[in-house]
């Protein structure tokens, strides 16, 4: 075996390229190099993908990173030392004045993924699953396009630059605030977890609602915003999906096979009349439909049956 | 990276690696020799590598391990030896994946805080580079102005902190990550006790 590279030099081989690729941006000259490694040793492929994947977990991290923990979190001597922006990221931004995160992109994600996005302007969004956004910030505007799914917005501090979300005809605006958009066919759901925003549609600009922390409004893509709820204690559990959990409090099982569906391949389907109804309670991971099943057949006494496509929960 | 790609690595990353603990785990009770185990952990990704599309494979776990037992059955063909252990725990392989203990459920659940744990394992330098990277959103250049040192010092730093995650997958996570932990507060010279 002695002219045979070992597992190990594979493997670092493979750790050099995750981190190279990470600095560099990707240009075809790159990934001419990087395909001509891949292909000197059949077993390249194997730690590249081990290596990547190993990355590209750690992203999760980040999901709720600012809000969460980093709080209460005491920072050592070197954090006060070199860490003056990230503090400043933990008390709400505003003094980020180094160009870095997005400035103008598309962002996508696929079924099933949660990505942070960190803004030029130290604003920061989580992105749930199969949406997609345009940003753009300039010096007199900062505007995000969802063009499907959901998002959370929390806001950097910026009275000379409002922060708008277009989705379809619906309008929020905000300036320094935190707040999630989550597009349906004929508006969007608009729930504020910080400060205030106003929020209307592009064919009823006369009718702006301003919703403060903890409400909750639709606004209909033709008539503008509904009446706003309050939402307080709703809030953690709607916005959930940030650390990938579901959390249910009473809603029913069809409700909660809809938002299962959102995230995975694997569909779940409810068979049998008056099971959709049953009510439900319990925290789940968006990506383990299984899981949640199995404790469905438990509590509403169903039955599962599962195939690679489909989880159906059927009457015993 | 394309989406399809994307969604394999990802899929990797949180159904696969997981796991990979047990299947070494599984080759060293099967008396697999410990230096063919590498190679089969390496080899199997590399089947998984091949694969454009996951949304099919409904239990990650199992799949790891067949695809493993796969490679394990090939060589010894290949080899024309038959290991008398090795073929009875190949027969008894389905009872280890079918089998979803407890604190395995649990694990699952607490995957962002296997992440952070995995990070906050880090030693040093490398545990900043890495929170700056994946928690804070940084890139390699503005970290690396960020701490005054050169942007290669922050590139080999992201290759030792991932290899001593990837060590730390590869030995069971939450053990290893704790090694880490006590490596860095009893310093480099004190053993790890395995078991």
């Amino acid at each position: 075996m002695g002219e045979r590279a070992t597992a190990k030099v594979i493997e670092d081989q493979a750790l050099a390229w995750v981190a190279r690729l990470d600095r560099e941006a990707s240009h075809a000259a790159l990934e001419a190099e990087l395909n001509a490694w891949l292909e000197g040793d059949s077993r390249r492929r194997g730690a590249f993908l081990r290596a990547q994947a190993a990355w590209m977990q750690l992203d999760r991290a980040g999901v709720l990173g600012v809000s969460e923990e980093r709080e209460t979190r005491r920072p050592s001597r070197r954090w006060l030392v070199t860490g003056g922006a990230v503090a400043a990221a933990v008390g709400g931004v505003s003094v980020w004045g180094v160009a870095r995160g997005v400035l103008d992109a598309r962002i996508r994600t696929v079924r099933g993924e949660i990505r942070r996005v960190p803004l030029e302007d130290g604003s920061m969004l989580a992105v749930n699953t199969e949406s997609q956004l345009k940003v753009a910030l300039d010096r007199t505007m900062r505007r995000v396009d969802l063009e499907r799914g959901e998002t959370w917005f929390q806001v950097a501090k910026d009275m000379a630059r409002p922060f708008v979300v277009v989705a379809g005809d619906v309008r929020v605006r905000a300036v320094g605030t935190a707040f999630s958009v989550r597009r349906h066919e004929r508006g969007s759901d608009v729930l504020v977890t910080e400060g205030v925003v106003e929020v209307w549609s592009a064919n009823a600009p006369e009718h702006v609602r301003r919703l403060s922390v903890g409400d909750h409004a639709f606004v209909s893509e033709a008539m503008g915003p509904g009446m706003s709820q309050s939402a307080a204690a709703e809030i953690d559990r709607r916005l959930a999906w940030r650390g990938g959990d579901i959390v249910l409090d009473g809603d029913t099982l069809g409700d909660a096979v809809v938002e299962f569906n959102r995230y995975n391949t694997r569909q779940l389907r409810i068979e049998g009349p008056g099971l959709a109804s049953e009510a439900l309670v319990g925290r789940f991971r968006t990506n383990e439909p299984e899981a949640f099943a199995r404790a469905v057949a438990v509590t509403a006494e169903a039955r599962v049956l599962m195939d690679d496509e489909v989880i159906r929960i059927s009457r015993l | 990276m394309d989406d399809d790609r994307r969604r394999v690595v990802a899929w990797v990353g949180r159904d696969i690696l997981p796991h990979e603990a047990d299947v070494r785990a599984w080759l060293r009770r099967s008396m697999v020799p410990v230096n063919e185990i590498e190679d089969i952990v390496q080899d199997a990704y590399c089947r998984l590598a091949g694969m454009t599309e996951v949304g099919h494979i409904a239990n990650p776990r199992a799949y790891f391990f067949t695809v493993a037992r796969s490679i394990v059955v090939d060589r010894m063909r290949r080899a024309r030896v038959v290991r008398m252990e090795t073929v009875a725990e190949i027969d008894a392989l389905n009872v280890v994946w079918d089998d979803p203990s407890p604190e395995r459920i649990t694990a699952a659940r607490r995957e962002l805080e296997r992440v952070k744990g995995l990070i906050a394992g880090l030693p040093g330098r490398c545990r900043h580079i890495f929170e700056l990277r994946k928690i804070e959103g940084l890139s390699q250049r503005e970290i690396a102005k960020r701490l005054g040192v050169t942007e290669t010092i922050v590139e080999n730093d992201v290759v030792r902190g991932l290899r001593l995650i990837l060590k730390a997958i590869a030995e069971g996570e939450g053990e290893a990550a704790e090694a880490i932990r006590t490596e860095r507060s009893h310093g480099r010279t004190r053993d790890r006790k395995g078991h």
